[in-house]
């Protein structure tokens, strides 16, 4: 009830404070009139009595002011008040806030939005409930299709189906085993009689929901009963695909869709958030049971791994134990199944085990290659942070230094220490939060962007950009520190700085004596921002060497377009007509050049190798099998690869003529080191070895991974298939030579795929630079971003420089002038100001310089084609940074030049 | 408010204003004028401190103000002491006279 009573009252004094301030005046003027009749019954006149009483009993407005210092509201108003004033004082100076508020959202809004990103990718769990029970069998990101023992020491990661069966049903402390492919499929999607789009999809075993513990959105999600041969086919949609593609129509769940053109019932939808067991760009579109699993080969074997698995443990187990018993079941059913390990291999099973880790973020696929390009962002930000706040510091300290005559003048005149040093944090205060607020936007915006950098190329993110309330608060709170800190400091030596002296003019000043802190936080800054720029400089040069290195293609004016013939319901007989067709009408479209067909196309994440036995000779298991890839005519011509001897694959290598190969140079020494390949047979199974003759060697192309060395490769032609070897002769890339832009050419091709047969889903298209620089998402991320935070760091270095010469300046704006009045030209007063400027910067240089080094170390397996201590970038950043200091520092300088020695001894 | 207020003059100020309306409703000057004839001069009270532990003790309910017209025809406020104040007082005269007797035992004791 009084504390009811209490708010009121003090909210009436702050709304109504006219009226409530009326009232109390008269009470006291009432009161000082009854206590002046008093003084004038005993004689005095009017005057004389109020006199009497005002000194007696002081003056109403001093009664006033106490009264009102009592109640709580008072303390709102002069905070309100402090604000406002602090609003105030800073947009006097818009040149000094703007410079605080900029470095404040630039420092907090990159730490904001690196770890928003951190949080999103490293911390947060599945969206899942119970996620902590959840654990994977095994412990890397090993893809996709494998064969026997597994490598790494034997850590089982794929699993057969079989396999999958057996530790399913025998570890009773999971109370779901389910297994899914690592990977996502594209599908060919169509409703009724429209075309067919591409969509992904992934194959999941039946209890995969039940396991992950997802309940239904619409509809039902899959059951064990939907995973088995005979079963309906039946088909799960995410909530995202559902809201985006489909517009949220009710009438989608229970429809058919031709999924790959077979029909295919939607039983329902998953909640919103739910993006599978792997947090990717481009999660599946649909979940469907592994039954459906296009490639049928893979389910009825149990030589072939192919599957991961991920547990729920049952509560209140621990994961060791359970480990120990799934080593035990694995070696078991290894060696009840030894057809399925190479005699070879068998003396491998006793190291064969599984790993159990915890699956509470999913499978880790990003969390592992954004890994150390996380921490060095992390690294970064918080180097940019460091010179963000040196420079608030900076610049506070010398606004306080120069606001000291006024600090002096008020406290002369009476204002209380402690009311002084409010004023001063209120301003920092003020100016953090506003910093603070501008961060978030930055950080945002900034999130957005690192988002899309990082994921070039990706239709969908399942990534919130919106900082979570923990990284909200953080960067709050960090604000809030970093004013309050920096705001007391000034505040405080300002407070102490007597009136009496500061009034006599202390603060001029001769020599350079700026502040040593100052002086030591703008070094600071030099030698953070150098390891910076040093940093960007070094990753920048990497980036460039990878994306300009000779790949043994050309990208230029190349132009991919990706199809899966499969999923538009093509049989192998049918495959024929349709490469003859595509041949044919291709290379007609206005402005191509050349045009191919081939499995997969250079640097586009697809990969195969099989191992090959040479005629003649014995196997050699040293190496790893050769990638091998099928062509078709014009290939190497199409993306620009030279032929070396020999002839290229043509029109005349079809089904029936003799089995021909192209090898590429790495395969042609490696296998035949010392004699000519062309006309040598191999083979890719044990009495087959002389099934393909060698007609030609082509210049070596990295197909895989663009730092290492191209790997040995033999190139087949798209449909010879000798005897005894199973059909795989599926086109997945069109490879088109264009003469202009290929983006331009995009809809012609469009046009001409549908005109051959407009069942045939484009899954994408994209030129064979783009698809060559998305290999490269996660240099460029990093190297974009050092760009950036060197830029910035460079920037702030320059204001803080700026900032501590124009403060010196300032303060020996007299000396100067008698220098000069004295005889000093230009030149000497030039020389005074930069000697001063130029001395913190070379030695910030001296400091950040030799840091850099184990810096550039820490870098240095992430560099490609550059050493970390490259001269070369260590001299041009040095170069750089003394150069825009030099300017920062000029600016003052010559201030200072301009001085007039008479106004000057008249300062202050 | 705080109930009990560590400062002794501003706490007793308190305490005395309540008296001074236990006898009758009275206006600020009033409340001074009877202090002051009451400590024989002893206490001063200023009208900042008196005001200020009246806001206090209206805004706890203790007392409550109304205007009024005064003998010379102003408008004065007069102050009444509620139900609530009456027993503060009374538990506050308790309390005191508690505490001053310990106080001056330990005076009487050494």
């Amino acid at each position: 009830m009084s504390l009811l009573r209490n708010l009121a009252s003090g909210i009436r004094s702050l709304f109504r404070k006219e009226q409530v301030d009326r009232e109390l005046d008269e009470e006291l003027r009432g009161y000082e009139e009854m206590a002046a009749a008093e003084k004038m019954k005993q004689g005095m006149n009017r005057q004389e009595a109020l006199r009497a009483v005002r000194l007696e009993r002081g003056s109403v407005e001093l009664s006033k002011e106490v009264v009102r210092s009592g109640g709580w509201e008072f303390l709102v108003e002069t905070c309100w008040r402090d604000v406002r004033f602090a609003i105030r004082t800073l947009l006097k100076s818009p040149g000094f806030t703007a410079a605080v508020v900029l470095t404040l959202a630039l420092g907090i809004g990159a730490n904001t939005a690196i770890f928003t990103l951190i949080d999103a990718v490293m911390l947060k769990p599945l969206p899942v409930p119970k996620p902590a029970q959840l654990y994977r069998l095994g412990d890397n990101n090993r893809c996709c299709v494998f064969t026997g023992t597994q490598q790494d020491g034997g850590s089982f990661v794929l699993y057969s189906y079989q396999l999958y069966e057996s530790l399913r049903d025998h570890t009773p402390e999971f109370s779901e085993v389910a297994a899914f492919t690592p990977w996502t499929a594209d599908l060919s999607v169509r409703r009724g009689a429209s075309a067919g789009e591409p969509y992904k999809g992934e194959y999941v075993s039946g209890n995969y929901f039940n396991t992950l513990g997802v309940l239904a959105f619409a509809g039902r999600l899959l059951a064990p009963s939907d995973d088995s041969a005979g079963a309906a086919r039946v088909a799960v949609m995410n909530y995202h695909t559902w809201q985006r593609r489909f517009g949220l129509d009710p009438s989608v769940i229970g429809a058919t869709l031709y999924i790959n053109g077979a029909p295919c019932v939607i039983a329902g939808v998953t909640p919103p958030g739910f993006y599978g067991d792997t947090l990717r760009s481009d999660p599946p579109d649909f979940w469907m049971p592994l039954a459906a699993d296009p490639e049928g080969w893979r389910l009825p074997n149990p030589g072939v791994e192919w599957l991961y698995l991920v547990g729920r443990l049952k509560s209140g187990l621990a994961a060791e134990p359970v480990q120990a018993r799934l080593n035990v079941e694995l070696q078991d059913w290894l060696n009840n199944h030894k057809e399925v390990i190479p005699e070879r291999d068998r003396k491998e099973i006793p190291q064969q085990h599984v790993h159990l880790t915890p699956a509470i973020h999913g499978v880790e696929i990003l969390q592992t290659d954004y890994e150390t390009g996380l921490q060095l962002l992390v690294t970064l930000s918080a180097l940019l942070l460091l010179i963000a706040c040196a420079n608030i510091a900076n610049l506070l300290l010398a606004r306080g230094s120069a606001n000291r005559s006024q600090t002096a003048v008020r406290l002369a005149l009476g204002a209380p220490r402690g009311r002084l040093i409010r004023q001063m944090l209120t301003e920092s205060v003020v100016l953090a939060l506003a910093g603070g607020a501008a961060g978030l936007y930055v950080a945002y915006t900034g999130t957005r962007a690192i988002l899309l950098l990082a994921f070039r190329g990706a239709n969908f993110i399942p990534i919130d950009a919106r900082p979570s309330l923990p990284v909200l608060s953080f960067s709050v709170l960090l604000s809030l520190i970093t004013g309050i800190v920096f705001g007391i400091l000034p505040a405080w030596t300002a407070s102490k700085s007597d009136p009496l002296e500061a009034l006599r003019g202390v603060g001029r000043s001769t020599g350079d004596r700026s502040p040593i802190l100052q002086k030591s936080l703008v070094i600071a800054q030099v030698a953070f921002s150098i390891v910076l720029l040093i940093g960007a400089g070094l990753v920048t040069q990497s980036l460039r060497n990878l994306e300009d290195q000779h790949f043994g293609f050309v990208t230029e004016g190349r132009l991919i377009v990706n199809i899966e013939p499969g999923l538009s319901g093509y049989t192998p007989e049918k495959l024929p007509a349709l490469y003859q067709r595509l041949g044919e009408k291709m290379p007609r479209i206005p402005g191509i050049l050349s045009a191919s067909l081939s499995w997969y196309s250079p640097l586009s994440g697809s990969n195969s190798n099989e191992r090959v036995l040479i005629q003649g000779k014995v196997p050699d298991y040293r190496f790893t099998a050769p990638s091998w890839d099928r062509v078709g005519p014009h290939y190497f011509e199409t993306i620009g690869t030279r032929l070396l001897r020999g002839r290229v694959i043509s029109e005349r290598d079809k089904p029936g003529a003799p089995n021909v190969a192209v090898v590429n140079e790495t395969f042609a020494s490696r296998f035949f080191p010392n004699e000519d390949p062309i006309g040598q047979h191999f083979g890719m199974d044990t009495g087959h070895s002389g099934d393909y003759e060698i007609v030609g060697i082509a210049e070596d192309a990295k197909y895989q991974d663009t730092r290492g060395p191209a790997h040995a490769t033999y190139f087949l032609p798209l449909l010879q298939t000798p005897p005894g070897e199973s059909f795989r002769g599926w086109v997945g890339a069109i490879e088109l030579h264009v003469a202009g832009r290929p983006e331009n050419i995009e809809p012609a091709v469009r046009k001409t795929v549908a005109s051959v047969d407009p069942n045939l889903t484009i899954l994408h298209m994209m030129s064979f630079g783009e698809q060559v620089a998305r290999n490269f998402n996660q240099e460029r991320l990093i190297a974009r971003l050092t760009e950036l935070f060197g830029a910035l760091a460079l920037i702030l270095a320059c204001v803080g420089l700026y900032g501590v010469t124009a403060y010196a300046v300032a303060r020996r704006t007299n000396e100067i002038g008698i220098r000069m009045a004295l005889g000093a030209d230009r030149g000497n007063v030039l020389g005074l100001v930069l000697r001063a400027a130029l001395a913190q910067v070379g030695l910030g240089l001296a400091i950040g310089i030799p840091a850099a080094l184990p810096g550039g170390l820490l870098l240095a397996h992430e560099l490609y084609g550059v050493k970390s201590y490259d001269p070369m970038i260590f001299g041009f950043a040095a170069v750089i940074l003394a150069g825009c200091a030099f300017l920062a520092a000029s600016v003052p300088a010559r201030r200072a030049t301009r001085v007039d020695p008479i106004v000057a001894l008249r300062y202050e | 408010m705080g109930d009990k207020s560590s400062d002794l003059v501003q706490g007793t100020l308190d305490m005395l204003v309540l008296k001074t309306l236990a006898l009758e409703p009275m206006h600020g000057y009033g409340i001074t004028v009877r202090i002051e004839q009451m400590s024989k001069g002893v206490s001063h009270v200023n009208p900042g401190s008196l005001f200020l532990a009246i806001q206090r003790l209206e805004r706890d309910g203790l007392i409550k103000g109304e205007w009024k017209a005064s003998e010379n025809n102003r408008r004065a406020k007069c102050y009444v002491l509620t139900e609530k104040g009456r027993k503060r007082l009374n538990s506050e005269t308790r309390e005191w006279g508690r505490q001053a007797a310990a106080i001056e035992r330990i005076l009487e004791a050494s």
